[in-house]
């Protein structure tokens, strides 16, 4: 059993309804997001299209930040997920210089969105989190095992985002990734990233 | 604008952004691991220096600057007080291994210097626990000289610092603040066996070899094909960071400590000079520690040559 996801950049509209649904899921502080949506620009006028990069921890096979990580608090669950344990987290921040995708933040900001301070829901939802550790998307394991699927997969309007066992060759990822030429980012780095795109 | 908003509108800002400059070492409290890095570097090589030159003042300094050095570290930590978890990645992680070789260091050195400094200590440095300490300090050492250039070099994500010549050049700078280490030592008359005239020509060899190294590697950096370890070039020779990179490093790391090696080479340099030799040469260092890993970018997310269907 591996999970990976499949993101179809073909489909992306760029809505960023996986951000704002992790961000409602897990309640992460200001300036830390498990899942974002670069918007990116290719080729050449007249030819010039807009092309939407959702990006999330890629879970790697290898992970650099899993092996650059002093503590053992980023660790491997044995489904492939990548994941922290923050009451180990000496918030050293080498992880997030390890990992090539950026998906890696500090939490060393103040908990609430608004000058005048915390809102009820924050007080729920972000105060709990805990600062000056590093935090990241863990596709959202709770759910996963709960037989519900990660909430950006599930909140897709345009179902640009699949997920599912990489390790079962008849799983709806593995075919997508064979039939129309997944590819994951930077892959000449050796990390072997969990996340396939699909050519737009 | 508060700080925390301001470091907000920051990090959204460079999200944006193609080449991400990196921020977490070197800006705000990670400067802390700077210093550290620099503390920690002379530590090591003032150790062994020291050791060369038989100068029992020159280990104390190497163990001073090894406390500082690790009382930054602790500064820079986000939960310091869990600063004993990071011995558990010792098989794959640099950090680990050099936690192990500042422990083994700091312990060692005290075991060591405390008979020599003390007379009436229970021990003596030719005992069993001075001799231990020695071993200890030494194989600290070893890795408090080699370890830091490895932290950066297993950094996947900025390619500026993703290179094999790093650790050498560290090992280099560590070199480098040991001689200069021992040249303010010696400008205070502390006993070392160590000439004036070999000391200077130890530091033109390793500041030519730590030049050589630099050059070598922003070379291979800039015609890499990288465009993130290209950019980090730019921005230490013409962007953000080019004035301590120019004025910290060259001008006052290299071009002020050899105008003055120089100019007293066919005379006897005075104890002042000697000094300000060893501390302009320790500033140099420091700044290119810092130039160079505020000049780090984040290796940039979006392959413009995705396949297409």
């Amino acid at each position: 059993m591996k999970w990976g996801m499949v993101i179809d950049l073909k489909r992306c509209i760029g809505c960023y309804g996986c951000q704002l649904s992790c961000k409602a899921e897990h309640g992460t502080p200001p300036g830390v997001f498990y899942a974002r949506v670069l918007k990116c620009e290719e080729g050449d006028y007249p030819s010039v299209r807009q092309v939407f990069l959702p990006v999330l921890c890629n879970h790697c096979e290898d992970a650099p930040c899993v092996d650059t990580c002093p503590t053992g608090a980023s660790f491997k669950w044995e489904d492939g997920i990548v994941d922290i344990d923050h009451d180990k987290c000496v918030g050293c921040r080498t992880c997030m210089m390890a990992c090539p995708y950026g998906q890696r933040y500090f939490n060393d900001k103040d908990p609430h969105y608004f000058p005048k301070g915390t809102t009820a829901y924050e007080e729920k939802r972000v105060v709990g989190h805990q600062r000056n550790v590093v935090m990241k998307c863990n596709f959202c394991r709770e759910r996963v095992y709960a037989g519900k699927l990660p909430a950006c997969v599930a909140n897709c309007p345009t179902t640009a985002r699949i997920f599912g066992d990489l390790d079962d060759p008849l799983s709806e990822v593995s075919r997508l990734i064979k039939e129309r030429g997944g590819f994951p980012l930077h892959p000449e780095l050796g990390t072997k990233p969990s996340v396939y795109y699909l050519p737009p | 604008m508060t700080t925390q908003t301001a470091k907000y509108e920051q990090l959204i800002q460079d999200l944006r952004v193609q080449l991400r400059p990196q921020r977490e070492w070197g800006e705000g409290r990670g400067l802390f691991l700077v210093i550290g890095h620099f503390l920690n570097g002379i530590a090591g090589g003032a150790w062994l220096m020291s050791l060369v030159f038989d100068s029992v003042a020159g280990l104390a300094v190497g163990f001073v600057m090894a406390a500082l050095g690790g009382t930054a570290h602790l500064c820079f930590l986000g939960r310091p007080e869990r600063f004993w978890r990071m011995v558990w990645r010792m098989k794959s992680s640099w950090i680990s291994r050099g936690f192990l070789g500042l422990s083994l260091f700091l312990t060692g050195a005290f075991l060591y210097l405390v008979p020599l400094f003390l007379p009436g200590a229970p021990w003596n440095a030719g005992s069993l626990l001075g001799q231990t300490g020695y071993v200890l300090a030494f194989a600290g050492m070893i890795i408090l000289i080699g370890y830091m250039g490895f932290v950066y070099t297993a950094s996947k994500a900025i390619p500026f610092w993703n290179s094999p010549l790093h650790p050498v050049l560290y090992i280099g700078h560590a070199l480098r603040g040991g001689v200069a280490a021992l040249l303010v030592v010696a400008a205070f008359g502390a006993p070392s066996a160590a000439p004036e005239q070999q000391l200077l020509w130890m530091w033109i060899a390793v500041t030519s070899a730590v030049a050589l190294l630099f050059a070598i590697e922003m070379h291979g950096a800039f015609t890499s094909g990288n465009v993130a370890a290209r950019g980090s070039v730019h921005k230490l020779l013409a962007g953000s960071m080019a004035w301590y990179f120019y004025i910290g490093t060259l001008a006052v790391g290299v071009a002020v400590p050899a105008w003055l090696v120089l100019a007293g080479w066919h005379s006897v340099h005075s104890r002042d000079v000697m000094a300000l030799i060893g501390i302009a040469s320790a500033i140099g260092d420091f700044f290119m520690k810092y130039s160079v890993i505020r000049a780090g970018t984040h290796l940039p997310l979006w392959i413009p040559a995705a396949p297409r269907r």
